[in-house]
């Protein structure tokens, strides 16, 4: 279809369809111009000849006829019509008639349908006419049949006198047909010139136009490459002359040199922040392994050295748990999402409706609004790590509320994804922080890990859903998560 | 070929004293021969080759001019028609020289002729019609129609409706074949003349009428013409047809020669002369300059 719509064509093809255009237009309009003048000049000339002719033939009538001399008068027409060796043209004598004062014949050039000495007898309407304008002129005139056609003619009427005596009228008509012919050849001529234009004109106009499209045609292949994210493979495109196309040209390397520098940069800006990351995890990692570490091997040597002082086993077995746990727990945290695991157990939704009641009973004694609203399907499905995701965002909610706040829980289903929504009335999130909440250990709270966000995170993008976070100082924060359903039934 | 063998007779016996006699005058109409230029010159080679005398064809348009030539003395001989022939002259100036022989006859006949496609049987048809005459002094051409009429009783010019003169046999035929005029009255021998080499023209007419034979328009010489130069002449064209190049010039004219008659050959051209002078003094169809 897009072959077919003209916006689509190459501005190679337009610009030489527009130069054979202007081209055939404009030798056909000189070409029509030339055509129609001829065929008037020669129309006009044809008219001067018939008259012409008519008064040659009207010098020697009146004597003729005086003596009743038809087969004389007969015999000049007849030779003018003919034509005598080294005349031209004769053949285009239609017919020729010399009448008298009361219109009857006196001579015609077709006897044999025009008996003479009867009246003269139009064939039709329009003879009629002509043959009354004849009989009315009393001087030499031009009659014309008008018009572009075949069957035209023109006809000189003159008028003969003798002694001041109106004795008649010499009608000499002569065929445009040789006229028309050589009309209609010259407009052949003019047509297959046009045409020849239009062949050559494209084809210059082709190559005339790909050469200066070409710098164009490089420089959109390489917009299109920098579209599809590919900076490596390109080429500058050469700069061969100065007009607006190769000024262009001169922007567009100088613009994708500049882009190919930026991505470069860009790369390296990523790979420090990369380090950066990984220095921040390193360090969380160290902070938050390191310190039970440093006490649990405390207990661990305080115990070497008191083997057998079961106060203090007593006393430090359940530290060293309590902490080896805690470093069990970052660890896993921090891997959650990293390695690829492959026990999707799915949960029923009710499961979820149950977290509900945890949370509540987390509150401990504050007075909490918590409004629940699952739209989904009671049957519905889900992957038992979105109660993990549920989970945490719920509990940051609850933790950053004041007494008496309220947490807003939604669960549905929209099409061919499940829409999760958690929102408090909190303090909401200060700016300056918004881009690093997802971050692993970066944590407001006193005795956070930092990672309860980025387990959040971690398992939604491996879910491949979408998380995002509206939120307003002194009116809350609002967490959507968009995951697909059908990864879900895949899972 | 034929030519060439009359070339080669002229340079086996060259003209004498041409240069110092006058030429004699030969006068002629389109009436009676196409006007041929080369044949002419090849006959008037012959003849000045025969008589040892130059020849020249004096060509007129008409018989009367030819007559008027005759009666100033500006031509020797002429080739005329019956009717000025038989016609009274006070005194007489010319005398029956020979009469050409056509197909074995001194005759011919008038033949009255209309177009191939025209619906006209008889002469009577031709009633309000245009009509083709030849010459105003030609037998065949004028007088047997003019007699026709009056033999219908028609006095009056308006038999035909328009009538005109071609002043030459060959152009009737063409005025009838071309319609010009509806009908017209031509000399037999230049329409069988014609039949034969333009058949394209005679088959365009019909002869609807043909007359009693008549005398073949003869030959004539001017009574002041010394008789040893008009026993040559009436020697060399009578003996044509007994040499081959004579007889060549002979048929080209489609004639088998020329005899000696006598004047009563034209008693019935007399006859119709005299039977229109008492009816129908002046013809009114004669051209009037």
């Amino acid at each position: 279809m897009s072959l077919f719509s003209s916006k689509t064509w190459p501005l190679a093809i337009k610009l030489s369809l527009t130069i054979t255009g202007v081209v055939a237009a404009v030798s056909f309009m000189i070409g029509t111009v030339m055509v129609v003048q001829n065929w008037k000049r020669s129309h006009e000339d044809l008219g001067e000849k018939a008259l012409l002719l008519s008064e040659s033939i009207a010098i020697t009538t009146p004597k003729a006829m005086l003596r009743k001399d038809i087969w004389s008068l007969y015999q000049s027409l007849k030779n003018m019509a003919s034509g005598r060796p080294g005349t031209r043209g004769s053949d285009e004598v239609l017919t020729a008639m010399i009448l008298d004062a009361d219109g009857r014949v006196q001579t015609h050039l077709h006897p044999a349908s025009n008996p003479m000495g009867l009246p003269f007898l139009p064939s039709n309407t329009i003879e009629q006419e002509f043959f009354q304008q004849a009989m009315n002129a009393r001087t030499p005139i031009v009659l014309s049949s008008g018009g572009f056609s075949k069957t035209g003619f023109q006809e000189g009427v003159v008028p003969i006198f003798s002694d001041q005596k109106y004795m008649g009228v010499v009608r000499v008509r002569l065929s445009v047909a040789q006229l028309y012919k050589k009309a209609i050849d010259t407009a052949v001529t003019v047509l297959a010139l046009t045409i020849c234009f239009v062949v050559f004109g494209s084809a210059m106009g082709t190559i005339v136009s790909r050469r200066m499209v070409k710098p164009l045609t490089a420089i959109t292949q390489g917009l299109e490459a920098v579209g599809r994210g590919e900076m490596t493979d390109f080429a500058p495109v050469p700069v061969k002359r100065g007009d607006e196309i190769g000024r262009l040209s001169v922007t567009f390397n100088l613009i994708m040199a500049e882009l190919a520098e930026k991505k470069m940069l860009e790369e390296e800006i990523a790979m420090s922040e990369k380090l950066v990351a990984l220095g921040r995890i390193t360090a969380g990692v160290a902070h938050e392994v390191n310190n039970p570490l440093a006490g649990l091997l405390n207990c661990v040597d305080t115990l070497r050295k008191h083997p057998n002082d079961n106060q203090l086993i007593d006393r430090y077995l359940p530290v060293i748990d309590q902490g080896l746990h805690r470093i069990k727990e970052i660890v896993h945290n921090l891997l959650v999402g990293l390695k690829n695991e492959e026990n999707y157990e799915t949960i029923r939704i009710e499961n979820i409706d149950k977290l509900r009641d945890l949370i509540a009973a987390e509150t401990g004694g504050m007075d909490i609004d918590l409004i629940w609203k699952n739209d989904t399907d009671k049957d519905l499905r889900v992957p038992g790590k979105l109660e993990q995701v549920i989970y945490n965002l719920l509990k940051n909610a609850v933790e950053i509320i004041p007494d008496g706040g309220r947490v807003i829980f939604r669960m549905s289903r929209n099409g061919t994804h499940l829409s999760i929504e958690v929102s408090d009335n909190g303090p909401g999130i200060p700016s300056q922080i918004r881009n690093q909440l997802f971050d692993p250990f970066f944590t407001t709270k006193p005795n956070g890990t930092g990672l309860g966000l980025w387990v959040v995170y971690r398992i939604v993008h491996n879910m491949q859903g979408i998380i995002e976070v509206e939120s307003e100082e002194g009116i809350g924060t609002t967490f959507h998560i968009l995951v697909p359903i059908s990864t879900m039934k895949d899972a | 070929m034929r030519l060439i063998y009359l070339l080669s007779l002229l340079w086996a016996f060259p003209t004498y004293a041409a240069d110092t006699e006058p030429p004699i005058r030969f006068g002629l109409t389109a009436v009676v021969v196409t006007e041929n230029l080369r044949f002419l010159d090849q006959w008037s080679e012959y003849l000045e080759h025969k008589m040892g005398r130059k020849v020249e064809f004096v060509l007129r348009k008409s018989y009367r001019e030819v007559m008027d030539l005759l009666d100033s003395g500006g031509i020797e001989f002429a080739w005329i028609c019956g009717y000025p022939y038989v016609q009274k002259r006070e005194p007489e100036s010319l005398r029956l020289l020979t009469v050409p022989i056509y197909r074995g006859a001194p005759r011919y006949h008038s033949y009255i002729i209309v177009h191939n496609s025209s619906p006209y049987r008889r002469f009577d048809d031709l009633k309000g019609k245009v009509f083709a005459f030849s010459d105003p002094d030609s037998n065949s051409g004028f007088l047997y129609p003019l007699a026709l009429m009056i033999k219908k009783g028609e006095k009056s010019e308006a038999f035909f409706r328009q009538t005109f003169f071609t002043f030459n046999h060959a152009e009737t035929v063409q005025a009838v074949s071309e319609q010009v005029a509806d009908g017209g009255a031509v000399d037999s021998y230049i329409w069988e003349y014609l039949a034969v080499f333009r058949p394209d023209i005679t088959e365009k007419t019909r002869i609807i009428k043909k007359s009693p034979s008549f005398g073949f328009p003869p030959i004539v010489s001017r009574l002041g013409v010394n008789a040893s130069t008009v026993k040559i002449m009436k020697n060399t064209l009578e003996k044509m047809d007994r040499d081959p190049s004579g007889k060549a010039l002979l048929a080209r004219l489609k004639l088998d020669g020329f005899g000696n008659y006598s004047d009563s050959l034209f008693n019935e051209i007399r006859a119709m002369a005299n039977t229109i002078q008492k009816s129908w003094p002046t013809p009114p169809m004669l051209p009037t300059d």
